[in-house]
């Protein structure tokens, strides 16, 4: 028989645990909360539309204050139950089934890799084993296994910019088409409509039809050194010199005289700055996408300079790869050279982060998915804290041609993972991308690598405090996610691309004149399309 | 009969290995270079070309200007190779003080892989990371940018080439040098032959059958030049470095064009086979004069 003390003793110790719980998951909540408490998903979610009167640049005192994080609506949780996952995976026949997948060596991928890969295995009893490695291997090994049919991969990584060429190769599983099929493996938890207008590249234009889950999505914006910006000592200097107060560049000429005049600080006070990041490797793709992806639109030139309608480049048969604005765009660009750190001609996307991350440049144009290591990690960027973003610097009209959708500013790029026909484990792949999509994964995914796939996402507080650090990264994006865009759908994508790099190479390295390397690069991208079946 | 039945079954694994891997391989690039096959085009497949791809690529100036500095790589890097490491070889026929030391840390790039190899030079010789532009412009004033200026680009991968395989070449002469008879070079010394006589007239034409040899494994080697200059420059800047083995990946892999890279395939493969036959023809009739 046990005394009083000891009995209340039997019911304080799981009392104590069921509180411990309980406030574990209550402190969850708060970033994460559970299901039903959803937001109201608007049916075709999209980010939020600009607000024209809205000013561009999102610096951190955009982000709401903590009161106004409270009142934010909180978003779901959004997790299946565990045994859900178990379950699914036992009707799929997939425990203890490895899966295997291919993707670029990204800060997004690399979370997908070392996080949810664990997380998901445990959930479902389901190995991933996912490749991350640089993006040309990545699309080399890709394209291979899915040509070839050899069903190494059971699912892809596919940027938006090329899965209109898997579509029409038939490439890639139907996603739509195999959840109606298979009732039983449709997550609770996922639904295509908490994902922003971005998973709109993913569908098929004429079915509608999923073909990619989306599991990281960025915006390329201007980037520029608030410490220096905010200085009074150099916002004194550049008034004197320029006449105006130094502020994130809105047109080209702004740019241009904050690049000289950071690259002549930087030369006077002995340090080692310069004026501009410049993603201009010589041999290196990363140059020609700067260029098509991020100049070119800020400059008025949409597509490429490609005509759509009727595949031309040539401003002879309509195109406007060859323009005199898309000169003048491409001659603004590779000045810029005379004021970028020495490196810039060796520099992709990862080098110009980490130039930026060094210190060794006051502006340039970023990849969003480096935005949040460069601003919030101390072990990798010297300028914590010291980050601001803006919208890109714009020729007049762009802007307008942007909030009337008749064109765009800059480049929305992103990524999704698909499943590959050749694939022999398609249901476990299925299982795999669902749970990736879930609104539970995503705020801790969006925080460390500055990604976000989900409307709900930008008001979870995690994010917001990110937001923060990133001078209001993800503010901007949301606000002015719709002028930017992805990669035209051409299905001719790498093709055009490797015919016309070449020249921009050869511009960068004074080896042709940027005119004679635009008219070159038109005509051989229309001989390509025409040699491809496209445009004749 | 029976032994050469014997020698046949006993050769017949690693025929029917070579059949697979080699011969199986080469007739399909050879079907698929008749083809137009592009994973992307608007007609899915192949379809028949005949000749045209064959006919493009006399035309087609990138491949061409690839091909050449090709040769002018292939050229200057394997010259500069022999030359450097028939003098180290002669080095090291001598005894100096650190000679086993030297020996050892001169053969050490050998070891390491191409890949690794492109991977260390691009980290020494990028602009605002590299000791080496840092100290050249600090010392004399050269603005040094592999990824800006051609040349620059140009001759750092020979040099990078020179450096990772002269040991190659050294060692090989060196195993030729130490196994060249003494009697001759005692009668020259007998007969009152100077150095400069005994190297021209002994050392250099006992050691020509060596050198052809390591000539010829080194120009089929710096031919396909791929790892290493992929990872130092690209190809670039422009298409300065953008060898033929580059360009031919380029073609095939993230352009997806195999039927004109196949057949740039089997204008390479040709085009490497008729050097080796005059190597190789150079080799057996200086073979032959010397027996």
């Amino acid at each position: 028989m046990n005394s009083s003390p000891s009995k209340f003793k039997s019911y304080l110790l799981p009392l104590l645990v069921l509180v411990l719980l309980l406030s574990a998951c209550g402190g969850q909540a708060g970033q994460t909360p559970t299901v039903g408490q959803t937001t109201s998903p608007s049916p075709s979610p999209s980010v939020a539309s600009p607000s024209p009167s809205a000013a561009p640049s999102a610096s951190p005192s955009a982000s709401p204050s903590p009161a106004q994080v409270q009142e934010t609506p909180q978003a779901t949780q959004g997790a299946a139950s565990g045994q859900w996952w178990r379950d699914a995976a036992q009707k799929a026949g997939c425990v203890d089934q490895t899966i295997r997948g291919v993707t670029e060596s990204t800060p997004p991928s690399k979370y997908a890799a070392d996080v949810l890969a664990k997380q998901f295995e445990q959930a479902t009893g389901i190995k991933v084993e996912l490749e991350t490695t640089s993006w040309d291997q990545m699309y080399d090994k890709a394209i291979k296994d899915m040509e070839a049919k050899t069903g190494i991969y059971d699912f892809v990584y596919t940027e938006q910019d090329i899965v209109y060429g898997y579509m029409a190769r038939n490439f890639l599983v139907d996603l739509t088409k195999m959840m109606e099929d298979n009732p039983d493996l449709k997550a609770p938890t996922f639904d295509i409509n908490k994902f922003t207008s971005f998973i709109d590249y993913f569908k098929d234009p004429k079915t509608g039809h999923l073909y990619g889950v989306p599991m990281e999505s960025f915006i390329k914006t201007y980037v520029y050194r608030k410490d220096l910006f905010d200085n009074p000592e150099i916002r004194a200097a550049f008034k004197k010199q320029y006449g105006r107060d130094l502020e994130p560049a809105k047109n080209f000429e702004e740019y241009r005289q904050i690049a000289e005049f950071f690259t002549k600080w930087g030369k006077d006070h002995n340090m080692q700055l310069w004026g501009t990041t410049v993603q201009a490797a010589s041999g290196h793709p990363a140059s020609f996408y700067e260029l098509v992806e991020t100049i070119f639109p800020s400059w008025g030139i949409y597509n490429w300079g490609i005509n759509t309608k009727t595949y031309k480049a040539t401003v002879e048969h309509g195109g406007q790869m060859n323009s005199p604005k898309a000169k003048q765009a491409l001659k603004f660009w590779l000045d810029m050279l005379k004021y970028a750190p020495p490196e810039s001609t060796n520099s992709t996307w990862d080098e110009v982060a980490a130039t930026f991350a060094a210190g060794r440049a006051a502006q340039g144009w970023i990849y969003g998915e480096n935005v949040a290591w460069i601003a919030t990690d101390p072990s990798r960027s010297k300028v914590v804290g010291k980050v601001g973003v803006a919208l890109p610097p714009t020729a007049p009209g762009v802007m307008q041609d942007a909030k009337s959708g008749k064109g765009y500013i800059g480049y929305y790029d992103g990524g999704a993972f698909a499943i590959p026909y050749s694939s022999k484990k398609q249901k476990c792949a299925l299982l795999w991308l669902e749970y990736i999509g879930q609104p539970s994964v995503q705020p801790e995914w969006a925080a460390k690598t500055a990604r976000i796939t989900l409307t709900e996402t930008f008001d979870d507080p995690l994010v917001k405090e990110v937001d923060q650090k990133t001078g209001g990264y993800f503010t901007l994006m949301r606000k002015y996610g719709d002028l930017f865009a992805g990669a035209p759908p051409f299905p001719f994508h790498a093709q055009v691309r490797e015919v016309v790099a070449p020249f921009i190479y050869k511009a960068i390295s004074g080896q042709m004149s940027p005119d004679q390397a635009l008219d070159e690069a038109a005509k051989a991208a229309e001989e390509e399309m025409q040699r491809l079946g496209y445009g004749k | 009969m029976w032994s050469a039945r014997t020698g046949w079954a006993l050769l017949a694994p690693t025929l029917i290995v070579l059949a697979v891997t080699g011969l199986a391989p080469f007739f399909y690039v050879l079907y698929v270079s008749f083809f137009n096959w592009n994973v992307f085009s608007a007609q899915a497949g192949l379809s028949f070309a005949g000749l045209e791809n064959y006919r493009r690529l006399v035309f087609d100036q990138a491949f061409l200007s690839s091909l050449w500095i090709t040769i002018k790589f292939t050229f200057w890097a394997v010259l500069s190779e022999i030359v450097l490491g028939f003098l180290l070889a002669q080095l090291l026929t001598r005894d100096f003080p650190g000679k086993a030391f030297f020996r050892t840390i001169h053969a050490l790039p050998l070891m390491v892989a191409p890949i690794a190899v492109g991977a260390t030079w691009r980290l020494m010789m990028i602009p605002g990371f590299g000791p080496v532009p840092y100290y050249l412009q600090q010392w004399f004033g050269i603005e040094y940018n592999i990824g800006r200026y051609s040349g620059q680009a140009f001759w750092t991968t020979v040099l990078m080439d020179v450096w990772h395989w002269t040991p190659l070449v050294t060692l090989t002469l060196l195993a030729g040098l130490i196994s060249l008879p003494r009697e001759p070079f005692e009668s020259a010394q007998v007969d009152g032959a100077n150095a400069l006589q005994t190297f021209r007239y002994l050392t250099l034409p006992m050691i020509t059958p060596v050198m052809l040899t390591t000539l010829f494994i080194r120009i089929m080697d710096a031919l396909r030049i791929v790892d290493e200059v992929w990872m130092l420059t690209g190809g670039g800047p422009g298409a300065a470095t953008r060898y033929t083995g580059i360009h031919l990946w380029r073609e095939v892999f993230p352009k997806t064009d195999y039927g004109y890279g196949s057949a740039m395939s089997m204008l390479l493969l040709y085009f490497t086979i008729v050097l080796s036959w005059l190597l190789f023809v150079a080799i057996t009739s200086r073979g032959s004069r010397v027996t």
